[in-house]
């Protein structure tokens, strides 16, 4: 048996095949952890790069508005007019404003406005920290007795954390302006009693519930990012793998998350 | 394009604060009205004026010895209403909540501050008013109509907006 033929062997055996990627799983989600920690513990701790910080602040907060409110404003459009259809099945048209509102706040808001993030910020902060990867810069900056997670991980887990629940906010408001628009101008909804009845629904923890987790979520998506993009290997495909690796991770991670946080709130609610 | 999406927001929620009222004006005045039946009727419930809405239910309460519910009504300062108006608890259709309705009565002096709203009318219970003219025998309430015109009867008092 020759040594390419004894390897075969070893990649086919379903049962080390099963033993190899659950150490993957389990090794990749320890890594994660770790990683998670470190640039936890670099973010909340000093010295801080100032700098650093703001720039994260416009990239991630700022330069997403556009998306995110163009995301928003056509979702709520849309559920208004399904909400309407779907009422008017059982002759209740009169609540959509206050399933858009409950709809858009709780769940849509949020998760949609992350879900752009991953896209925008994910990718980009997986392929900026990949290219410093593949071009060494990180080893020189080492050299130099600059902490990286300090530099690089902490100021963008900070501003993900910190400007996702901001975005939300705005994603809630232009969302429900969106299914007002419609209401108003398409379906003869009255624009003042849309707005009363959206406002008189609405509780507090509607909103807070909401914004609790776009904070999450913009923890997972810059991690996701500075994880992938720090740990890229192999030049310029590797960068490209990273970016990928960091926009699927963090979608999954943000919809598993998102029924794990909303379980929580709901039983909390009880 | 970040200041257009940050602008139209607030501006959207400024119309909509301005619109709806979440402001409330300090001053308003506070009276209060016995109802036999609150139904679904909860705080933060509108109180309207020929369906215009001047104020909110503040709070519910139960009278311990009458068993009477007492809604705290919070009444716009610019209103003012006759000493003999009715307050009416209506619901907003089948799925909607339930809010106070005042029929302004024609007396001469009106109801100060702290008062009370003698004349008042209680929740409907629709599902005991369809009970009663599905079954008349069935022992309803005195409000059920005759047999004899089923249908108009029962859906009069759910269409009350």
């Amino acid at each position: 048996m020759t040594a390419g033929e004894a390897a075969r062997k070893v990649a086919t055996n379903p049962v080390r095949v099963l033993g190899r990627s659950t150490l993957g799983a389990v090794r990749m989600v320890g890594s994660v952890g770790v990683f998670a920690v470190r640039g936890v513990t670099a973010a909340l701790t000093p010295p801080w790069f100032f700098g650093q910080l703001m720039r994260q602040f416009v990239a991630i907060g700022f330069f997403s508005l556009p998306v995110v409110g163009l995301t928003a404003i056509f979702t709520g459009a849309a559920l208004a007019l399904n909400i309407f259809t779907g009422g008017g099945r059982f002759n209740a048209e009169q609540v959509m404003p206050q399933i858009v509102a409950l709809g858009i706040t709780r769940e849509l808001g949020p998760v949609l406005a992350s879900l752009m993030l991953a896209g925008r910020v994910s990718a980009a902060i997986a392929a900026e920290i990949g290219a410093m990867r593949a071009t060494e810069q990180i080893d020189a900056m080492r050299t130099l007795s600059t902490d990286p997670f300090r530099y690089l991980v902490g100021p963008r887990l900070l501003a993900g954390v910190l400007m996702m629940p901001l975005l939300a906010a705005v994603a809630d408001t232009i969302g429900i302006a969106g299914g007002w628009l419609v209401a108003t101008r398409v379906l003869d909804f009255s624009s003042a009693v849309y707005i009363r009845n959206t406002l008189d629904f609405l509780q507090g923890w509607d909103i807070g519930s909401g914004l609790v987790k776009a904070a999450v979520f913009g923890f997972i998506v810059a991690l996701m990012g500075c994880y992938h993009g720090y740990n890229a290997k192999g030049g310029a495909r590797g960068v490209g793998r990273a970016t990928t690796h960091a926009v699927v991770s963090s979608a999954i991670l943000i919809f598993a998350s998102d029924y794990l946080l909303t379980t929580l709130f709901t039983h909390a609610a009880q | 394009m970040g200041v257009v999406v940050l602008a139209l927001a607030a501006g959207f929620l400024t119309y909509s604060l301005s619109v709806g009222g979440v402001h409330m004006k300090r001053g308003n005045y506070e009276i209060a009205a016995k109802f036999g039946e609150a139904g679904s009727l909860a705080p933060g419930a509108a109180v309207s004026v020929a369906g215009v809405k001047v104020g909110t239910v503040s709070e519910i309460t139960l009278e311990p010895k009458t068993f009477l519910a007492v809604a705290k009504l919070s009444i716009d300062p610019t209103v003012k209403l006759p000493s003999d108006s009715t307050a009416k608890i209506t619901s907003d259709g089948i799925l909607g909540g339930a809010h106070v309705s005042i029929a302004p009565g024609a007396a001469m002096d009106d109801i100060k501050p702290g008062g009370q709203i003698e004349n008042t009318q209680g929740a409907v219970d629709l599902f005991g008013l369809i009970g009663s003219v599905i079954r008349p025998q069935g022992g309803g309430s005195d409000a059920a109509a005759p047999a004899a015109a089923p249908a108009p009867a029962a859906s009069q008092p759910a269409v009350s907006y």
